[in-house]
């Protein structure tokens, strides 16, 4: 039974890896720690997974897992330390599709996204996750008024910090 | 806003060389320790807890020889039940709590529950601590009390320094012990503030912004 469980966990996180990483992008700037905060949200996942009903999705269950893990529960390791253009170098953008203004645009919007709190990082992923203004309230813990407020402030924010 | 639509358009075409992870490299994962600030929070729960029970313990090891010393073993046993009567269901009560609140937290809660369970179990240890510290003074000042007031000897030994001029000799010593006290709590103050205060760093801070936003926006 328990083998079963745990052949059924990773198979949906292998297939699912790619929402855990992007946690790990927003959250960490570099290898070393986007190695253990994957390893933490894995390991958190995995607590949690008994419990899991399959009354959501499991991608819709592991962002509250995972923006959870990254913003409440992670303790940044000491060997990490600051590499600043670790995005772009370690994650090549592959900007074919977008001519040079857009490319500089992404870049320095990706930046940008770095300097926000952890918190304004949270309303910011589940928003290009696509995710409705109700899925967001729910998961933060927070009425879909002040999700909805929130995220025009960060708008705010962003423009300003790319447009000082 | 262009610019953030621009970027959902790119975040969501997972054009991205994240590290395509394998099963085989999943499953070692599992099985590695996690070092999330709730596990570290119980570790230190624990050690406090086993702490602070020898320390109201240790009296009962040590009461009898003062007892015989200072004769004063009816009144204080009796205190000395009463008071670990007390201790003994305040730790049941506080071990009861910590489980339960311990066992609240759980991940797949939304953001502001998780760390509102996180800080309250943190507040229940926060609690028994106040409790012991309450207590200690209670018996110090108890003990204290009925040493002047039942110990002929020590009370003769006052009245002696007294008629001789020397009694300040004796309030130096109460002040020097009201010193150490104050100087001690102080330490013990400064150990927790430091201990807690870089554990939940974070997880304070990201609290206070989720309040925050629910204030501001009420204003609004």
């Amino acid at each position: 039974m328990n083998k079963e469980l745990e052949h059924n966990f990773v198979e949906l996180l292998e297939k699912h890896q790619n929402i855990v990483h992007k946690v790990c992008r927003l959250y960490t700037n570099n290898y070393d720690a986007h190695n253990d905060l994957f390893q933490e949200i894995t390991i958190q996942l995995w607590k949690a997974y008994p419990k899991f009903r399959g009354e959501a999705k499991f991608s819709t269950w592991m962002y509250r897992v995972g923006l959870n893990t990254a913003i409440t529960l992670y303790r940044k390791s000491k060997r990490s330390i600051n590499t600043q253009e670790f995005d772009l170098v370690q994650f090549k953008i592959k900007a074919d599709d977008y001519d040079n203004t857009e490319e500089e645009q992404l870049k320095l919007m990706y930046k940008a996204l770095h300097q926000l709190n952890d918190i304004d990082k949270a309303l910011v992923f589940l928003y290009l996750e696509d995710k409705n203004y109700k899925e967001i309230s729910e998961t933060m813990g927070i009425s879909e008024v002040n999700a909805r407020v929130k995220m025009n402030r960060i708008k705010t924010k962003l423009r300003t910090i790319l447009n000082p | 806003m262009d610019e953030l639509e621009l970027l959902k358009k790119d975040w969501q075409k997972d054009n991205i060389d994240y590290p395509k992870l394998t099963r085989e490299d999943i499953f070692p994962m599992l099985l590695k320790k996690s070092s999330s600030i709730v596990k570290v929070l119980l570790y230190i729960s624990i050690a406090e807890l086993i702490l602070w029970v020898s320390i109201s313990v240790a009296p009962m090891f040590l009461s009898e020889d003062i007892n015989t010393k200072l004769n004063l073993d009816n009144v204080y046993n009796n205190f000395n039940l009463i008071i670990t009567i007390i201790g003994i269901t305040i730790v049941i009560a506080f071990v009861y709590l910590l489980y339960k609140s311990y066992k609240s937290i759980s991940v797949t809660d939304n953001s502001k529950k998780l760390m509102e369970n996180i800080l309250k179990t943190r507040l229940v240890v926060k609690q028994y601590v106040g409790f012991n510290l309450v207590l200690i003074a209670i018996s110090t000042v108890y003990e204290m009390s009925s040493l002047f007031k039942t110990n002929s000897d020590f009370t003769n030994e006052i009245n002696g320094a007294a008629a001789d001029g020397e009694i300040f000799k004796y309030y130096a010593v109460i002040i020097l012990v009201v010193l150490v006290i104050i100087l001690s709590l102080a330490v013990l103050f400064l150990v927790y503030w430091l201990m807690y205060g870089i554990l939940l760093k974070r997880l304070n801070r990201n609290y206070k912004e989720l309040k925050k936003l629910e204030i501001r926006s009420s204003i609004d």
